[in-house]
Protein backbone atom coordinates (compact mmCIF):
# COMPACT_ATOMS: atom_id res chain seq x y z
CA UNK A 1 0.00 0.00 0.00
CA UNK A 2 1.50 3.52 -0.45
CA UNK A 3 0.40 6.93 -0.13
CA UNK A 4 1.55 10.49 -1.26
CA UNK A 5 2.37 13.18 1.34
CA UNK A 6 3.52 16.66 1.03
CA UNK A 7 6.61 17.29 3.05
CA UNK A 8 8.37 20.75 3.66
CA UNK A 9 11.78 19.97 2.17
CA UNK A 10 14.11 22.02 4.93
CA UNK A 11 17.01 22.61 1.98
CA UNK A 12 14.51 24.54 -0.11
CA UNK A 13 12.09 25.53 2.10
CA UNK A 14 9.43 24.47 -0.55
CA UNK A 15 6.86 21.94 -0.74
CA UNK A 16 7.43 18.58 -1.86
CA UNK A 17 5.24 15.36 -2.51
CA UNK A 18 7.20 12.09 -1.44
CA UNK A 19 5.67 8.74 -1.41
CA UNK A 20 5.31 6.68 1.65
CA UNK A 21 5.46 2.98 1.84
CA UNK A 22 3.78 0.45 4.28
CA UNK A 23 2.23 -2.64 4.86
CA UNK A 24 -0.76 -2.26 6.13
CA UNK A 25 -3.85 -4.79 6.15
CA UNK A 26 -6.93 -4.86 7.95
CA UNK A 27 -7.90 -8.51 9.55
CA UNK A 28 -11.33 -8.98 10.26
CA UNK A 29 -12.18 -12.13 12.57
CA UNK A 30 -15.13 -13.63 11.61
CA UNK A 31 -17.92 -13.01 14.38
CA UNK A 32 -19.29 -15.95 16.77
CA UNK A 33 -22.62 -17.20 16.12
CA UNK A 34 -24.61 -18.25 19.55
CA UNK A 35 -27.49 -20.49 17.79
CA UNK A 36 -30.44 -21.93 19.36
CA UNK A 37 -31.65 -25.41 18.82
CA UNK A 38 -35.31 -27.06 18.35
CA UNK A 39 -37.05 -29.47 20.92
CA UNK A 40 -40.12 -31.27 20.81
CA UNK A 41 -41.16 -30.14 24.13
CA UNK A 42 -40.61 -26.03 25.08
CA UNK A 43 -43.72 -24.28 24.53
CA UNK A 44 -43.19 -21.84 21.71
CA UNK A 45 -44.07 -18.45 24.27
CA UNK A 46 -41.22 -19.59 26.60
CA UNK A 47 -38.62 -19.07 23.48
CA UNK A 48 -40.22 -15.79 22.62
CA UNK A 49 -40.20 -14.41 26.73
CA UNK A 50 -36.39 -16.04 27.04
CA UNK A 51 -35.11 -13.94 23.98
CA UNK A 52 -37.18 -10.99 25.04
CA UNK A 53 -35.40 -11.20 28.53
CA UNK A 54 -32.01 -12.22 27.77
CA UNK A 55 -31.44 -9.79 23.96
CA UNK A 56 -33.90 -7.33 24.77
CA UNK A 57 -35.45 -7.94 20.96
CA UNK A 58 -38.69 -6.80 19.96
CA UNK A 59 -41.86 -9.29 20.31
CA UNK A 60 -41.76 -9.11 16.54
CA UNK A 61 -38.01 -10.25 16.09
CA UNK A 62 -38.39 -12.66 19.32
CA UNK A 63 -41.16 -14.33 17.46
CA UNK A 64 -39.63 -13.88 13.99
CA UNK A 65 -36.47 -16.17 15.42
CA UNK A 66 -38.48 -19.02 17.89
CA UNK A 67 -40.28 -19.43 13.96
CA UNK A 68 -36.93 -19.98 12.72
CA UNK A 69 -35.90 -22.49 15.71
CA UNK A 70 -39.26 -23.96 15.18
CA UNK A 71 -38.99 -24.43 11.29
CA UNK A 72 -35.53 -25.38 10.48
CA UNK A 73 -34.06 -26.75 13.30
CA UNK A 74 -32.13 -24.26 14.66
CA UNK A 75 -31.68 -20.30 14.31
CA UNK A 76 -28.52 -17.83 14.56
CA UNK A 77 -30.14 -15.38 17.43
CA UNK A 78 -26.64 -13.36 18.15
CA UNK A 79 -23.45 -12.86 16.09
CA UNK A 80 -20.51 -10.74 17.27
CA UNK A 81 -17.82 -11.69 19.81
CA UNK A 82 -16.79 -14.63 21.54
CA UNK A 83 -16.98 -14.14 25.13
CA UNK A 84 -20.05 -12.39 24.62
CA UNK A 85 -21.71 -15.04 22.42
CA UNK A 86 -20.95 -17.38 24.90
CA UNK A 87 -22.32 -15.40 28.18
CA UNK A 88 -25.47 -15.06 26.08
CA UNK A 89 -25.21 -19.31 25.04
CA UNK A 90 -24.90 -19.34 28.57
CA UNK A 91 -27.91 -17.09 29.57
CA UNK A 92 -29.81 -19.21 27.24
CA UNK A 93 -28.71 -23.11 28.71
CA UNK A 94 -29.53 -21.45 32.58
CA UNK A 95 -33.46 -20.02 30.91
CA UNK A 96 -33.26 -23.67 30.11
CA UNK A 97 -32.82 -23.34 26.10
CA UNK A 98 -30.81 -25.94 23.98
CA UNK A 99 -27.75 -23.28 22.65
CA UNK A 100 -24.54 -23.39 21.30
CA UNK A 101 -21.49 -21.00 20.17
CA UNK A 102 -19.94 -21.72 16.61
CA UNK A 103 -17.52 -19.50 14.48
CA UNK A 104 -19.55 -18.49 11.40
CA UNK A 105 -18.31 -19.95 8.60
CA UNK B 1 -53.24 -33.48 34.81
CA UNK B 2 -53.73 -32.90 38.37
CA UNK B 3 -51.49 -29.73 38.92
CA UNK B 4 -53.37 -26.79 38.35
CA UNK B 5 -51.39 -23.28 38.28
CA UNK B 6 -53.30 -20.09 37.94
CA UNK B 7 -50.67 -16.50 37.52
CA UNK B 8 -51.65 -13.08 37.04
CA UNK B 9 -49.79 -9.65 37.46
CA UNK B 10 -50.92 -7.78 40.81
CA UNK B 11 -49.00 -4.89 42.25
CA UNK B 12 -45.64 -4.95 40.70
CA UNK B 13 -45.49 -8.93 41.37
CA UNK B 14 -46.78 -12.13 39.90
CA UNK B 15 -49.61 -14.08 41.84
CA UNK B 16 -49.88 -17.80 41.68
CA UNK B 17 -51.94 -19.85 42.64
CA UNK B 18 -51.36 -23.73 43.18
CA UNK B 19 -53.59 -26.43 44.18
CA UNK B 20 -51.81 -29.25 46.50
CA UNK B 21 -50.85 -31.63 43.68
CA UNK B 22 -49.36 -28.34 41.74
CA UNK B 23 -47.37 -27.37 44.47
CA UNK B 24 -45.92 -30.70 44.94
CA UNK B 25 -45.01 -31.17 41.20
CA UNK B 26 -43.71 -28.19 40.93
CA UNK B 27 -41.75 -29.29 44.18
CA UNK B 28 -40.58 -32.72 43.25
CA UNK B 29 -39.44 -30.43 39.91
CA UNK B 30 -37.47 -27.78 41.83
CA UNK B 31 -35.43 -30.82 44.19
CA UNK B 32 -34.68 -32.97 41.16
CA UNK B 33 -32.95 -29.86 39.36
CA UNK B 34 -31.36 -29.05 42.46
CA UNK B 35 -29.83 -32.47 42.93
CA UNK B 36 -29.07 -33.28 39.63
CA UNK B 37 -26.54 -29.93 39.55
CA UNK B 38 -24.71 -31.25 42.29
CA UNK B 39 -24.91 -35.20 41.50
CA UNK B 40 -22.96 -36.04 38.59
CA UNK B 41 -24.77 -39.55 38.69
CA UNK B 42 -28.32 -38.21 38.80
CA UNK B 43 -29.78 -39.12 35.43
CA UNK B 44 -30.08 -35.22 34.78
CA UNK B 45 -27.06 -34.31 35.13
CA UNK B 46 -25.51 -34.50 31.38
CA UNK B 47 -28.08 -32.49 30.08
CA UNK B 48 -27.98 -29.85 32.30
CA UNK B 49 -24.36 -29.78 31.60
CA UNK B 50 -24.53 -29.49 27.86
CA UNK B 51 -21.36 -28.26 25.82
CA UNK B 52 -21.45 -24.69 24.74
CA UNK B 53 -18.86 -25.08 21.95
CA UNK B 54 -19.55 -28.32 20.47
CA UNK B 55 -16.26 -28.33 18.13
CA UNK B 56 -13.88 -27.32 20.91
CA UNK B 57 -12.71 -30.61 22.99
CA UNK B 58 -13.12 -28.56 26.26
CA UNK B 59 -15.51 -25.85 27.05
CA UNK B 60 -14.34 -22.87 28.98
CA UNK B 61 -14.52 -23.17 32.36
CA UNK B 62 -15.57 -20.20 33.73
CA UNK B 63 -18.51 -19.87 31.27
CA UNK B 64 -19.34 -23.32 32.31
CA UNK B 65 -18.83 -22.16 36.08
CA UNK B 66 -21.42 -19.11 35.57
CA UNK B 67 -23.79 -21.72 34.38
CA UNK B 68 -23.55 -24.39 36.88
CA UNK B 69 -23.75 -21.41 39.84
CA UNK B 70 -26.99 -19.37 37.73
CA UNK B 71 -28.88 -23.29 37.62
CA UNK B 72 -28.35 -23.84 41.14
CA UNK B 73 -29.23 -20.31 42.63
CA UNK B 74 -32.51 -20.46 39.83
CA UNK B 75 -33.74 -23.68 41.62
CA UNK B 76 -32.58 -22.85 44.88
CA UNK B 77 -34.64 -19.56 44.85
CA UNK B 78 -37.64 -21.39 43.50
CA UNK B 79 -37.19 -24.06 46.26
CA UNK B 80 -37.51 -21.19 48.85
CA UNK B 81 -40.54 -19.59 47.74
CA UNK B 82 -42.46 -22.58 46.69
CA UNK B 83 -44.89 -21.54 49.43
CA UNK B 84 -45.41 -18.21 48.37
CA UNK B 85 -48.49 -16.58 46.86
CA UNK B 86 -46.80 -13.38 45.30
CA UNK B 87 -43.28 -13.55 43.72
CA UNK B 88 -41.46 -10.60 42.71
CA UNK B 89 -40.14 -10.65 39.12
CA UNK B 90 -36.95 -12.32 39.72
CA UNK B 91 -38.13 -15.11 41.66
CA UNK B 92 -41.07 -15.90 38.62
CA UNK B 93 -38.15 -15.79 36.06
CA UNK B 94 -36.65 -18.29 38.35
CA UNK B 95 -39.49 -20.70 38.60
CA UNK B 96 -39.62 -20.18 34.63
CA UNK B 97 -36.02 -20.68 34.21
CA UNK B 98 -36.44 -24.17 36.44
CA UNK B 99 -39.14 -25.61 35.39
CA UNK B 100 -37.97 -25.04 31.47
CA UNK B 101 -34.76 -27.44 32.90
CA UNK B 102 -36.70 -29.29 34.40
CA UNK B 103 -38.74 -29.96 31.08
CA UNK B 104 -36.26 -30.22 28.94
CA UNK B 105 -33.95 -32.69 31.23
CA UNK B 106 -37.32 -35.03 31.33
CA UNK B 107 -36.98 -35.03 27.52
CA UNK B 108 -33.54 -35.79 26.93
CA UNK B 109 -33.55 -38.64 29.69
CA UNK B 110 -36.04 -40.49 27.71
CA UNK B 111 -34.89 -39.54 24.07
CA UNK B 112 -37.85 -37.66 23.13
CA UNK B 113 -35.90 -35.20 20.75
CA UNK B 114 -38.88 -35.20 18.06
CA UNK B 115 -42.36 -34.64 17.64
CA UNK B 116 -42.81 -38.87 16.40
CA UNK B 117 -40.82 -39.82 19.62
CA UNK B 118 -42.87 -37.68 22.02
CA UNK B 119 -46.59 -38.70 20.75
CA UNK B 120 -45.27 -42.17 20.98
CA UNK B 121 -44.34 -42.22 25.05
CA UNK B 122 -45.35 -43.43 27.84
CA UNK B 123 -48.71 -42.01 28.95
CA UNK B 124 -47.77 -40.47 32.68
CA UNK B 125 -44.93 -39.10 31.16
CA UNK B 126 -46.59 -37.62 28.69
CA UNK B 127 -49.38 -36.09 31.52
CA UNK B 128 -45.99 -35.20 33.28
CA UNK B 129 -44.74 -32.99 30.00
CA UNK B 130 -48.18 -31.48 29.62
CA UNK B 131 -48.25 -30.27 33.45
CA UNK B 132 -45.13 -28.81 33.13
CA UNK B 133 -45.84 -26.94 29.71
CA UNK B 134 -49.49 -25.87 31.19
CA UNK B 135 -46.90 -24.46 34.48
CA UNK B 136 -44.22 -23.06 31.54
CA UNK B 137 -48.03 -21.43 29.56
CA UNK B 138 -49.05 -19.90 32.55
CA UNK B 139 -45.58 -18.34 33.87
CA UNK B 140 -44.52 -17.38 30.07
CA UNK B 141 -47.82 -15.27 30.13
CA UNK B 142 -46.50 -13.08 33.22
CA UNK B 143 -43.35 -11.68 31.22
Amino acid sequence: MSSVRTQRSSSTGSDVEVEVQSDVSVITERPWNVIVWNDPVTPMTVVVVVFRRIFGYSNNKCTELMLTVHHEGRANVWSGQRERAESYCVKLQVAGLQATVERDA
Amino acid sequence: MAGRLFTRRRDGRVEVRLNDAGREIIKVVFVHVLAAERDPNHEWHLSLNAPINPSSDDDDPLSSLARQNEIASNAELSFMTLNEQYLTDVEAWAWLSTIQIALRSTAVVHGLLSDEKLESCAPELMDDIRTMQQFLFELASCF
